[in-house]
């Protein structure tokens, strides 16, 4: 896939016609596949086995700091709202235990090569409580002394300051990720999160004197009130602050999955086709301002490492989307946190009552899980390819796999036919390439190589 | 989504079993098969001596063929998969004594203290084939080679641990080892310079006497001189003759 950056892709009624069901495949299998047979055994044995490979993956730990101080409409994470600093205290005395029970199990001489806080609101912990907690991860896993490493934090600049940002690159954070959704009052009141430009770019400039290598904004289109006028404001703003990063996310009301989201009248909602025009300009607007459309929702600076990743190769999808790294083995710590050690994926109880039982008892609080099978790892390789490389080489991949790709895959690729069709990738016996224009809808494309996307029990949010 | 290929090649490799022989036909890689047939005796022969060729198994890892201190019966012929052979001193600490690939046989060393002197342990999936002693040392003594198929593989295993002895460096007590199981990964088939390390770290250490991390460290090392390529269980070595240069003070004594 060419890396130069390009809004002619973008093909409204293409678009709009597959506007459907998809996982965003951040794993394979997606998470609601997990089963509740997969308990702490299996994680220790995958852990034991991940020790004994002749050399050892590196290691990446996601911490889940599930509080936020009032619920923004829209969002459909595990988290829960209080304004009572004091369940943090709580919630660390169990994160610090549950560190104590797992980091033994992992042989020292794996270096810890990315470390991700995300909500929640990571920066519901205070400063000092967030830079003790980093020092104690550097503790229990060595941390890599590779530049390389990617090391990163989500902060609500809301309740953020400028010197929040210094103290935690200081202690070792080089990735930002800042929640902006959208600037616009009106939208901001329609989603009950407000909160101002100067706060956001007074982070920013904390995140940069204290060394941050890359500033991500979180932006969503779809949400109450947006019009393609406030939202070009909006766009505008924040070409103008110059993250390296920008991520722009399909709002998805489903109110019944998210309870949260019945705050948001849905009459307030741009329709399907002015949702078509937010995404559009987002396309246009950040590509006319020199950022490269990595995949999905994901736009990064030329100069950005995710950037030279994609023009490398070397992109790798992880739970957080785009990574430059690859073959690490990911500890989730905390309230729902998702591990992948080997080829095991497993969860965390997904509310506080099970996650501090099972850690009072001394018991890791994995709750289910998966081990893939052949065939996962065979369809799981496929949507890596799609989603990072947008190619795939037809002898490379059958190589790799021992099997023959047009017989595996025969119900892929009369799948994919009529998304060939439409332009949107080409197949011939050799190889599999997205299109310029399928490069908006990769997550349509990996579904074509989804065994479980035939389960009709499983709703995804919409996949543009 | 990480070890896709080496799970592949991993499924691959542990797919391939010695068990191609049935009732009549010596499986291919049998330590006893072709001096059998060389004498004109097959499989309905051996029944009829009485000398049963039990296949046995499977064994899931972890699982011991025999342990140590059962009194002596039989030696067995790995037929898939790789068993580690350990002995555990007086704190239970353990030391590795050797790992054993198909057609390679275990409890040889049994015969004299007519008791097995160590554990045998499944490292994946093991199937093994199981010949009654008594009833091998009949056979053997109407059958000069397979009398002299049992004395070659005795002394084979007696100079087997040479990777330990001597000062050598963990660089070329690593290479030895790469070198010499590649032989006999190519010995039954593989691809030349294509092996799959069904034991962990810990036991490829603990083998040759060395640090976990050092094993880690020097294969690395190795990597980055571009001499192989890890991934995941699986080692593909690139330039066979600089390896083998490197551990050519131990495999040349």
């Amino acid at each position: 896939m060419n890396a130069v950056p390009s809004a002619s892709g973008f093909d409204r009624d293409l678009v709009a016609r597959y506007d459907i069901d998809a996982p965003r495949y951040t794993s394979y299998p997606t998470a609601p596949h997990f089963r509740t047979s997969f308990g702490e055994a299996d994680l220790l044995r995958a852990i034991r086995a991940s020790n004994g490979d002749p050399i050892p993956r590196d290691l990446s730990v996601y911490v889940h700091v599930p509080f936020c101080l009032s619920p923004c409409f829209y969002c459909g994470c595990a988290r829960i709202v209080t304004r009572d600093h004091g369940k943090a205290a709580s919630y660390l005395t169990r994160l610090y235990r549950e560190m104590e029970l797992i980091a033994p199990r992992f042989d020292r001489d794996r270096p810890l090569a990315q470390l991700h806080f995300g909500g929640g609101t990571p920066n519901f912990l205070d400063a000092g409580a967030m830079v003790e907690l980093i020092e104690s991860i550097g503790r229990h896993f060595p941390f890599s002394r590779d530049e390389g490493r990617e090391f990163g934090i989500e902060l609500d600049p809301r309740g953020c300051s400028e010197d929040y940002a210094r103290q935690v690159a200081a202690a070792g954070i080089n990735r930002v990720s800042l929640g902006v959704q959208d600037f616009d009052p009106a939208v901001q009141t329609a989603i009950n999160r407000v909160q101002g430009i100067e706060e956001t770019a007074a982070v920013m400039t904390g995140a940069r004197r204290g060394g941050v290598r890359s500033i991500n904004i979180d932006l969503i289109y779809g949400l109450p009130k947006q019009t393609p006028d406030s939202f070009a404001r909006t766009l505008e703003q924040v070409i103008a602050l110059r993250p390296d990063r920008v991520a722009a996310y399909g709002y998805a009301h489903l109110p019944e999955r998210f309870p949260a989201q019945k705050q948001i009248d849905k009459y307030d909602l741009p329709d399907a086709s002015t949702r078509l025009t937010l995404l559009q300009q987002t396309v246009e607007m950040l590509t006319a301002a020199g950022y490269v459309h990595i995949g999905v929702d994901h736009f990064a600076l030329p100069e950005d490492d995710l950037s030279r990743a994609l023009a490398a190769g070397t992109l790798h999808r992880n739970f957080q989307g785009y990574s430059t790294h690859a073959q690490c083995d990911l500890i989730g710590l905390g309230m729902s946190a998702i591990s992948h050690i080997g080829d095991t994926f497993s969860q965390n109880a997904k509310d506080l009552v099970g996650y501090y039982a099972a850690l009072d008892g001394a018991r890791l609080p994995v709750v289910r899980g998966l081990r893939l099978e052949a065939d996962d790892h065979i369809h799981a390789d496929a949507i890596q390819q799609i989603m990072c490389a947008g190619v795939l080489d037809v002898a490379a991949f059958e190589s790799r796999h021992a099997i023959d790709f047009a017989r595996y895959f025969r119900s892929t690729l009369s799948r994919l036919e009529p998304l060939a069709d439409d332009g949107l990738v080409t197949c011939s016996p050799a190889r599999i390439e997205v299109t310029p224009r399928g490069r908006f809808l990769l997550r349509i494309i990996a579904r074509c190589f989804d065994a479980y996307a035939a389960n009709p029990d499983i709703r995804y949010s919409r996949a543009m | 989504m990480v070890q896709l290929e080496a799970t592949a090649r991993r499924l691959r490799a542990t797919g391939r079993v010695a068990d191609d022989g049935d009732e009549i036909r010596f499986c291919s890689t049998c330590a006893f098969g072709a001096v059998c047939l060389e004498r004109g005796v097959d499989k309905l022969a051996l029944h009829e001596l009485h000398c049963l060729v039990e296949h046995v198994g499977p064994y899931r890892p972890g699982d011991a063929v025999f342990r140590s201190g059962r009194p002596f019966d039989a030696i067995f012929a790995v037929r898939k998969g790789t068993v580690k052979t350990r002995a555990l001193d007086l704190e239970g600490r353990e030391l590795v004594l050797g790992f054993h690939l198909p057609g390679e046989l275990i409890g040889l060393d049994a015969i004299h203290p007519e008791e097995y002197p160590c554990d045998a342990v499944a490292l994946d999936t093991v199937e093994v084939c199981r010949f009654s002693f008594p009833a091998l040392s009949t056979l053997a003594a109407r059958l000069p080679g397979v009398q002299q198929e049992l004395f070659r593989r005795l002394s084979k295993g007696i100079g087997g641990n040479a990777l330990l002895v001597g000062d050598y460096s963990a660089d070329e007590r690593l290479a030895a080892f790469l070198v010499s199981l590649g032989q006999r990964y190519a010995d039954l088939g593989f691809p030349v310079g294509s092996l799959h390390l069904a034991m962990s770290r810990g036991d490829i250490a603990n083998y040759l006497r060395l640090a976990a991390e050092t094993v880690s460290r020097v294969l690395r090392r190795f990597q980055d001189q571009g001499l192989l390529r890890v991934d995941g269980r699986d080692v593909a070595i690139l330039r066979p003759a600089d390896l083998f240069a490197i551990a050519r003070p131990i495999l040349k004594r």
